[in-house]
């Protein structure tokens, strides 16, 4: 906190993914129905998706997302978009106006990033009709803002598109840094990649080949409220997009919302976007290892006292009814 | 605009004490005066500086005070009536000189104006220089009022010419600062001739080295000096004995404390039973004087501000005179009598000599001062000392403070001497954790910065003024660069010395008596010994912060400059950057859910909170139009748009 406050919920604490975040009233107010714990959270379909003829790049996966906030310019769906870029291995978020700048946003950055901070600074200098493309927490976040929990009367949501991209964890940028400069030479460091299990590693891609690193090792420099984060899918978000394991070069899509629905219908129907059906054993393996996730996370939080804590003066990092807890962790009375 | 030149011999005039200072050292033939800035003596400098071209004298602020007195003393070695005028934590800064010089002696008069601050009204201390008479074999003056400032001044360099030695002479901000009737003496022809005679013999004070070899020739020199002083001191006019010729009770008081004691015996009706030595020759005491007046009274009150210095010495002396004088009952700082910190005032000093005399003493009815304690409370809101509106510190300690709290290190900031001080407090969101004296917060993070191997991984900053930097910062930041600590420093440029007023230093293109000079470039400067560089404008808080958070992730010595002219100075004073609107519509008021970050946190003097509206506005005729609260408005309802 910056500053000493007095208020019993202020801005921060209404929008801040790790303070007193309620799941069930999120999933009340976004999906009408209460909070059921189900590991993807809640869509409506799943797909394989690659992005169509309409743009190239060089993608991390199937560069769905960007053709989707592509797409979404040239409908005018969206006046801008928030996106995060990189410098050096320091992820920037930007706010773009133009759509030729998307490119240069593409690929993982698996490393923490201030991305709201850009959207609030687009915000204040009046920007509207915002696509957010961020990671579950940012998207908790963003959520909680377009909510309006502070009930303003004048409140316009400046956001229509918001993009969730699946996360397991992401890195603290100054340990990394950190672990690296011992290791390497930081300036040659082109791109990052974590190959899909068994693999076990973080490949550093430099100027001069690859360099990898045991993740045993890189984990410890996971910031500790990954720890406690339930969602791996970026459940409040109006699509979320993942890698699609075992399939390069292609996505895993959810659609979660009307909007994200259309705005896909209208993406394959112009040829922006490619999709397939997702296979069910995919979909098992997905929801599996979304489940793992919840039930890790929320044991951690549960031990630490973050989850559903009602002594006085203690404010929890989660709201989750508490039948939902019990099944998520397997304690659910026979 | 009046000049202490102005008027007739014989013309009495209301001055200023520092001006009466002035006007005496000019009527005394002052060639050369040095100083540098403090409260409360700048003005003498800067009168004498006003004046420097038509009276054909050199004046000039020096980077600091050592150098001030060695340029006094460069002026007396040649033949020149000189003076270095300063504060009294000035006095600690030339002390090291000051040693040696009182060792080598000096040629024509040379005197060393201390303006102390008893109360600490505008310094981190309550110290004073009196000891240093003392530590360094000088003799030392005190005039007593506004006209005997002036007057002392011809006969204070006649001392120094007849012991060939320094003269100090102390004020205080209630002599310096206040105002009274000055008669004005004639202002001397001034023909002077300079020449450093140093080709004579070894021991030669008047043609040879002025050097401090061999030393105990040269401390038996400052000791016969001294004595020489005490000579003088017996018959010095501006010791002033008042009342019967044996009173119940002396008091001995010196400065501004002799015209509170006057007042003290007045307001008690005990003129008939109290004596009062108003005392300018403060140390070394002198002896037959003292005899005179102590033996005949059986109790001895002194008064003065700070230290019990004369009433220590007159122990002393006493002790030594017991044999003749008797044994003596001491009241004043030492026995709790007066208050032994802050300033006195008549007040205090009737209360005190009412404790002595056994009498009652009640300035007001106690339920006048019930009464008038409620209606302050009604009547007066409560203020802190803050900066003004517009005051580029203000932006630049929003972003060190957030930079620091998002760096998540539980980094500090060691403060430093300006107005900028006042970061320890609200205003400057309680950012500075250590405050010492000038330069003290670069050496403290230079000394911080190497604490790394023993555990200390807090981020190490410092803070200077532009002005400081010049004046002790250097070689602090010589010092962390060559022995390679990690530290930042953020140097507050805002052009010029504006807590004391707006005086020149090395990095402006103007000197004290307003001629062009060549301006020092404190980034080249920091560039050229080594440390990384970094310059913004600190209004840019963004950008300012960003900056901040880089430096903080670097190791080493880095140096940011944050740029930008106070907003009181002349140049700037009265002209807007930015026009500042505030949206009604956008403030969310109450509900902002920063809890008012603008005018409850941020707390610019032009951003007031409407208590019926309750929502934020701009108050127009205070806000300075820096526009720095558009950024920090985190609802985006303060714009500012630039005035052409």
């Amino acid at each position: 906190m910056l500053f000493p406050c007095t208020l019993e919920q202020g801005r921060c604490n209404a929008h801040c993914p790790k303070t007193e975040v309620d799941f069930d009233l999120l999933s009340r107010f976004y999906w009408n129905e209460p909070y059921d714990g189900a590991p993807l959270g809640h869509f409506t379909r799943i797909l394989a998706a690659k992005a169509g003829g309409h743009i190239s790049g060089d993608f991390q996966g199937g560069g769905t997302v960007s053709a989707l906030v592509t797409f979404a310019f040239n409908q005018k769906m969206i006046e801008g978009a928030v996106l995060t870029g990189s410098e050096g291995i320091a992820p920037v978020p930007r706010w773009i106006t133009d759509p030729k700048e998307i490119a240069n946003h593409a690929g993982s950055k698996f490393i923490a990033a201030p991305t709201l901070s850009e959207l609030n600074r687009a915000v204040r200098a009046r920007a509207r009709r915002l696509a957010v493309v961020g990671t579950p927490c940012q998207m908790t976040a963003l959520a909680q803002m377009r909510m309006n929990p502070l009930e303003r009367e004048e409140f316009v949501d400046p956001v229509s598109l918001a993009i969730g991209l699946f996360c397991n964890w992401a890195l603290d940028h100054r340990s990394l840094v950190a672990y690296l400069k011992e290791r390497m030479n930081i300036s040659d460091i082109r791109a990052m990649d974590v190959p899909p299990p068994p693999a076990e590693v973080l490949v550093v891609k430099t100027t001069g080949g690859e360099e990898r690193f045991s993740l045993k090792e890189i984990r410890k420099l996971i910031p500790h409220t990954c720890f406690i984060c339930p969602d791996m899918t970026a459940e409040w978000s109006d699509v979320s997009v993942g890698m699609y394991e075992g399939r390069p070069g292609w996505n895993t899509l959810l659609i979660r919302t009307r909007v994200g629905a259309e705005l896909v219908d209208k993406a394959v129907a112009d040829g922006w976007l490619k999709t397939e059906e997702f296979p069910k054993e995919n979909l098992k393996a997905l929801s599996r290892a979304a489940l793992a996730k919840k039930e890790r996370s929320l044991r951690q939080a549960e031990r630490q006292g973050f989850l559903n804590t009602a002594a006085e003066n203690e404010r929890p990092s989660l709201y989750i009814p508490s039948d939902v807890v019990e099944r998520i962790l397997g304690r659910e009375a026979a | 605009m009046h000049s202490i030149i102005d008027g007739r011999p014989e013309d009495t005039q209301l001055m200023q004490g520092n001006e009466s200072f002035a006007r005496g050292l000019l009527e005394a033939g002052l060639i050369v005066a040095a100083g540098y800035p403090g409260t409360p003596s700048s003005e003498i400098i800067e009168h004498l500086a006003g004046v420097s071209q038509e009276r054909n004298i050199y004046v000039e602020w020096s980077v600091n005070e050592k150098v001030a007195l060695e340029v006094a003393a460069a002026a007396s070695f040649a033949g020149l009536r000189s003076a270095a005028i300063m504060k009294q934590v000035g006095v600690n800064v030339a002390s090291d000189f000051m040693l040696h010089l009182a060792e080598t002696g000096t040629r024509e008069g040379m005197l060393l104006i201390s303006c102390e601050d008893p109360g600490a009204l505008s310094s981190g201390n309550e110290g004073e220089s009196r000891p240093y008479a003392k530590l360094f074999e000088v003799p030392l003056l005190e005039p007593g009022d506004i006209q005997e400032a002036k007057e002392m001044m011809p006969w204070a360099f006649e001392l120094s010419e007849k012991i060939r030695n320094l003269v100090m002479v102390r004020s205080v901000t209630r002599l310096s600062h206040a105002s009274g009737n000055v008669t004005l003496g004639s202002l001397p022809e001034v023909a002077a001739q300079a020449n450093f005679k140093h080709r004579g013999q070894f021991l030669d004070p008047v043609e040879g080295p002025m050097v401090p070899l061999p030393v105990f020739f040269h401390h038996a020199e400052m000791q016969r000096k001294l004595k020489e002083a005490v000579e003088a001191f017996e018959t010095c006019p501006f010791n002033h004995y008042e009342g019967p010729e044996a009173p119940e009770v002396l008091m001995v008081a010196s400065s501004a404390c002799s015209l509170y004691a006057m007042e003290a015996i007045q307001m008690l009706h005990v003129t008939d039973r109290v004596g009062l030595l108003r005392l300018a020759t403060t140390w070394p005491l002198p002896p037959k004087l003292m005899e005179t007046r102590l033996s005949k009274a059986k109790i001895i009150f002194t008064v003065e501000e700070v230290l019990p210095f004369m009433e220590d010495n007159i122990k002393a002396l006493a002790a030594e005179l017991a044999g003749r004088i008797g044994v003596k009952i001491f009241h004043g700082r030492g026995d709790g009598t007066l208050p032994s910190v802050n300033e006195l005032n008549p007040d205090l000093v009737a209360k005190g000599l009412a404790k002595v005399l056994n009498i009652e003493y009640r300035p007001v009815a106690e339920s006048y001062t019930k009464a008038a304690g409620a209606a302050n409370e009604a009547a007066v809101p409560a203020r802190e000392l803050a900066f003004c509106a517009g005051c580029p510190h203000r932006a630049s300690f929003w972003s060190i403070h957030n930079a620091l709290e998002l760096d998540g290190r539980d980094g500090f900031v060691c403060g430093d001497i300006g107005c900028y001080s006042m970061a320890l407090l609200p205003t400057g969101f309680s950012s500075l954790k250590t405050m010492h004296a000038m330069g003290s917060g670069t050496g403290l993070a230079s000394g911080f910065g190497k604490l790394r191997r023993f555990g200390l991984d807090q981020p190490a900053l410092a803070v200077c003024g532009d002005s400081t930097f010049f004046h002790a910062v250097m070689p602090a930041l010589v010092n962390a660069i060559h022995n390679q600590s990690d530290m930042t420093l953020v140097i507050l440029d805002n052009s010029g010395t504006a807590m004391t007023g707006f005086q020149p230093h090395p990095g402006l293109e103007v000197d004290a008596a307003g001629n062009d000079v060549l301006a020092l470039d404190i980034a080249g400067i920091v560039g050229a010994m080594g440390a990384h560089v970094e310059t913004n404008d600190p209004f840019d808080i963004d950008g300012t912060q960003q900056k901040i958070l880089d430096l903080l992730e670097r190791g080493g010595v880095n140096v940011l400059i944050l740029k930008q002219i106070c907003a009181l100075s002349p140049e700037k004073k009265g002209r807007k950057l930015f026009q500042v609107n505030l949206d009604e519509s956008v403030c969310l008021g109450e509900n902002c859910g920063c809890n008012r970050l603008c005018t409850r946190v941020f707390k610019c003097p032009g951003l007031k909170w409407n208590p019926v509206t309750k929502i934020a506005e701009i108050d127009d005729v205070i806000c300075s139009g820096c526009g720095v609260c558009a950024s920090v408005c985190p609802s985006g309802a303060i714009t500012k748009k630039e005035v052409a």
